[in-house]
């Protein structure tokens, strides 16, 4: 296949959409550590569609639930940090990519079905999240952190 | 390799751009750094408004040390003197010393055995008379005994130079609370009447800073407050330990089941409107800063036997105020056969809508979108919570949204919890006067003024037509 070469402008504006999702990532992350009570149960039990059962059953076991949060929670610190600094990047957008399907599956605005917890917006198939998510699809096959992160670092190193 | 010299070899990936690192490959490496820089900085600013919020928040729940022992009696520990006492149980530095109850084989003695569980050792009466003769010492009585019997023990504790929390409402007569009014002057006693959302944090904190202080809602225009009850059969007592028929007829009662269920009858107490609707009556004067000047009001005994349920089970008042801001109208109902949605007390301004119940999950404010500025200010200041968006209900058959129906304003709740017994801070603002500390929240000319509104709604009804409030009728 023949390669096409990105001009600097591209690459830049590439970068800065890692780092906006990856700041959108690492906020949600701190902002439930802080607040220290948060909890995935009523996104769980909000769940509707085919895998409903799946995610009902994780809300409605405490252990589960307590494990299901603090991975979330530092899931969602872990990836945003690797996204911003642009370390170990490809495993940050895949990791992001897994955790945002999650969420999309277990809430999908597919035809017909109705959520009690109010969104901002109105969406059919197609939410902010699947948007997320395509874009970390598009970033995880453009390694713009080769061009800024950590990553062109270890990478030279690796080299050596 | 090729593109090492071209104009855009600073955008490269590493994998080309040769295996040496260099300045250029530290400062690109580097790249999310300041991001991160900068997203702590906003991270840590909004945590220090989070932070402010609940200071602020903590600050208004209070705190301090142990006071000196103040000397309590009671006089009435039925169904609401047991409220107040085990509210009174969770106030640090009170020492209760008598206990007064015509019911001796059974609100007496329970309220006697609940105090020796708590350690205090306190004289049990029948006569508050009695008390008052024998009992050298105290500080303070707290009086909740049925209206009719309000005036005579609020006027013989404060006579006896004691200060008096009395329940509300004040007295079933004007010329009662009248006397109760000029009794505290005389003495010089303190005399604190139980409208307790005049304590309550969240009431407070709704007068003082959400009307008052940012004017929330902007100009008031209409109030609406209600309280509903389910139907319930009437109050019966265990048989044994009923009191004698004498002893009754002493006290002003005709009957046991009249006893029990003073509340009903015309000579003891003042019905439904006045048992409910004067804390929330209360409120509408309080928070709109005004004595109303008319009321007229519909209301009747339409669902029990009238012979048990003198006064009326149904009400429902509409009162005219003339408020600095200008004319508000307020609406008031109870009712005594349907206990949906409670009881809770709304206010409606040009610019938003105030919900406030002394039911603790009850406390909203409402944005009118169209003319209110942006509240959110008074969310990163914590008075308010995040917005929860009220989706609009679009007709799903119509294709455009109906233009009729305005948006409905985004709801946030008040940002103050109040988890304490409702009684107990209006308890301890009496308590603290005695010592004192700070001055009553609801003295007796405020609760005159309160009483003369409630009482004329049983007028109004009676009349079938508009009663005007004159301002002398509100002062003593």
């Amino acid at each position: 296949m023949k390669e096409t070469r990105l001009s600097g402008l591209q690459w830049t504006l590439l970068t800065a959409l890692r780092m906006v999702i990856g700041w959108h990532y690492l906020y949600e992350g701190v902002a439930k550590l802080i607040k220290g009570n948060w909890s995935a149960y009523g996104f769980l039990m909000e769940s509707k569609w085919i895998l409903a059962g799946f995610f009902h059953s994780l809300a409605g076991n405490s252990a589960v639930l307590a494990v299901v949060n603090t991975l979330n929670i530092w899931g969602l610190i872990l990836i945003g940090l690797g996204l911003i600094l642009g370390l170990f990047t490809r495993l940050a957008a895949g990791a992001g990519i897994l955790l945002i399907l999650l969420y999309y599956v277990c809430n999908p605005p597919f035809v017909g079905l109705f959520y009690s917890i109010p969104m901002e917006g109105h969406y059919l198939f197609i939410n902010k999240n699947l948007v997320e998510l395509t874009a970390l699809l598009v970033l995880s096959v453009i390694p713009t952190q080769q061009v800024a992160g950590l990553d062109r670092l270890l990478y030279k190193l690796w080299k050596k | 390799m090729k593109e090492k010299n071209s104009s855009t070899d600073s955008t490269v990936p590493a994998a080309k751009s040769g295996k040496k690192i260099g300045r250029r490959d530290f400062l690109q490496g580097l790249a999310g750094v300041p991001v991160l820089g900068a997203f702590t900085l906003a991270a840590l600013k909004q945590e220090s408004y989070r932070r402010a919020a609940r200071a602020r928040k903590a600050a208004a729940a209070g705190g301090g040390e142990a006071p000196a022992e103040l000397h309590v009696a009671l006089i009435g520990v039925g169904a609401q003197g047991s409220v107040l006492l085990n509210s009174m149980l969770k106030i640090p530095g009170l020492r209760f010393q008598a206990v007064c109850d015509i019911w001796t084989d059974y609100n007496l003695k329970r309220a006697g055995n609940l105090l020796k569980k708590y350690g205090h050792e306190a004289a049990l009466y029948q006569d508050y008379r009695e008390m008052l003769d024998k009992e050298k010492g105290l500080d303070a009585v707290v009086i909740a005994t049925p209206d009719f019997w309000h005036a005579e023990h609020a006027v013989a504790c404060l006579r006896a130079g004691l200060n008096v929390y009395c329940e509300k409402e004040m007295s079933n007569s004007l010329e009662g609370a009248r006397q109760m009014v000029l009794a505290a002057r005389e003495t010089g006693k303190l005399l604190q009447i139980g409208h307790q959302r005049r304590s309550n944090p969240r009431y407070r904190f709704c007068h003082d800073v959400l009307l008052k202080e940012i004017a929330l809602i902007g100009r008031p225009v209409t109030a609406f407050g209600q309280w509903n009850r389910s139907a319930a059969p009437e109050l019966g007592w265990p048989k044994k330990y009923e009191i004698p028929q004498a002893q009754l007829r002493r006290y002003g009662f005709d009957s046991m089941a009249q006893f029990c269920n003073w509340r009903w009858y015309r000579k003891l107490g003042g019905g439904p409107i006045v048992d409910l609707g004067s804390h929330q009556i209360d409120i509408f004067s309080w928070f709109l800063g005004a004595n109303p000047s008319s009321v007229q009001a519909s209301g009747g005994t339409d669902y029990y036997p009238k012979a048990t349920h003198e006064w009326y089970d149904t009400v429902m008042a509409t009162y005219e105020y003339a408020t600095p801001l200008g004319i508000v109208r307020a609406h008031y109902k109870t009712q005594t056969t349907n206990g949906s949605l409670g009881y809770f007390e709304q206010f409606m301004g040009d610019q938003g809508t105030l919900l406030i119940s002394e039911s603790a999950g009850m406390g909203s404010v409402y944005r009118e979108k169209a003319n209110a500025p942006s509240w959110d200010e008074y969310v990163r200041k914590g008075y308010l919570t995040e917005p929860k968006l009220v989706e609009v209900k679009a007709e799903e058959e119509s294709d455009a949204l109906d233009v009729r129906e305005t948006i409905s304003p985004d709801e946030h709740k008040i940002a103050l919890a109040f988890n304490d017994p409702y009684h107990k801070p209006h308890l301890e603002n009496f308590f603290n006067a005695v010592r004192g500390k700070g001055s009553l929240n609801c003295p007796p000319e405020v609760a005159y003024e309160s009483a003369v509104a409630v009482l004329k709604v049983n007028e109004a009804v009676e009349a079938r037509r508009t009663l005007d409030f004159s301002p002398e009728e509100f002062r003593i």
